[in-house]
C-alpha cells in the first residue's frame, strides 16, 4: 500500500463551485484508477509567497490518496494538471515510506513515555516543582 | 589594569527535530520551515542551526517543495 498526498494550487480567479467541481474531476479519476481518496483539505484562498503568472493568491487544494502498488491514476492526473491552465502549480508526494521510517524512529520516546506514568505511580509523594 | 578575560559562553547546539521528535518534517508546515529560512529565505546552514544531518535532508526536500508550492519564497527583495 503506498500512500501520496497531491496538492495543486489554482487560479484564484476561479470560483469556489468550479474548484470543486475540478477537484471532483480528479478524484474521480484517481479512484478510476483504483485508488482510494482518504481524505481530503481544501486550504482556500491563500497568499502565495512570490507571484505566479502575476498573480499573488491561490487557491489550495490537498488529496490524501492511497492506492495498491502499480494502480494508480496520478501520471495521468499529473499530465492533466500541467494541460490545465488553471492549474498554478502542482506537486505529488509519495509519503509512506516516510511516515514509516518517522514511525519506527521513536525509540528514545518510548521509554521516556513508560518511564513517567510509572515514576508518577511509584513515588506519589514526590510533587513536580 | 588587566582587562578582564573574556569567557564565552557557547550554547550547545542542538538539533531541534531530534529534540522535539519531530520525525516527519512536512512540506506543509510552514510555521516550522520558516524557522529555518533567514531572511533572504535561505535555507540556514546546519553549523547555525545545529540540525543534525539526517535531519537537514528531509528539512531542505521540505523546504523545496514548499517552494515549489508557493508558501514560502525563493528570495525575498
Amino acid at each position: 500500500m503506498r500512500t501520496y498526498e497531491l496538492m495543486f494550487v489554482v487560479d484564484p480567479r476561479v470560483s469556489d463551485e468550479d474548484v470543486v467541481t475540478m477537484t471532483q474531476d480528479y478524484k474521480n479519476m484517481i479512484t478510476a484508477g483504483g485508488s482510494q481518496i482518504t481524505s481530503e483539505e481544501n486550504w482556500g484562498r491563500r497568499k502565495l509567497a512570490y507571484p505566479i503568472e502575476k498573480l499573488n493568491e491561490g487557491k489550495y487544494v490537498l488529496l490524501y490518496v492511497s492506492s495498491e502498488i502499480g494502480k494508480t491514476a496520478l501520471p495521468e492526473v499529473e499530465h492533466r494538471m500541467r494541460q490545465n491552465d488553471k492549474i498554478l502549480r502542482y506537486l505529488t508526494v509519495r509519503t509512506d515510506e516516510d511516515l514509516k521510517r518517522a514511525a519506527r524512529r521513536p525509540r528514545p520516546a518510548a521509554p521516556a513515555t513508560t518511564v513517567a506514568p510509572d515514576g508518577g505511580e511509584g513515588a506519589p509523594e514526590e510533587e513536580e516543582v | 589594569m588587566s582587562r578582564p578575560r573574556k569567557v564565552f559562553f557557547r550554547r550547545r547546539k542542538v538539533c531541534k527535530f531530534c529534540a522535539d521528535k519531530i520525525d516527519y518534517i512536512d512540506y506543509k508546515d510552514v510555521k516550522l520551515l520558516q524557522q529555518f529560512i533567514p531572511e533572504r529565505s535561505k535555507i540556514l546552514p546546519r553549523r547555525i542551526s545545529g540540525t543534525c544531518a539526517n535531519h537537514q535532508r528531509p528539512l531542505q526536500q521540505a523546504i523545496k517543495r514548499a517552494r515549489h508550492l508557493a508558501l514560502i519564497p525563493f528570495t525575498t527583495d
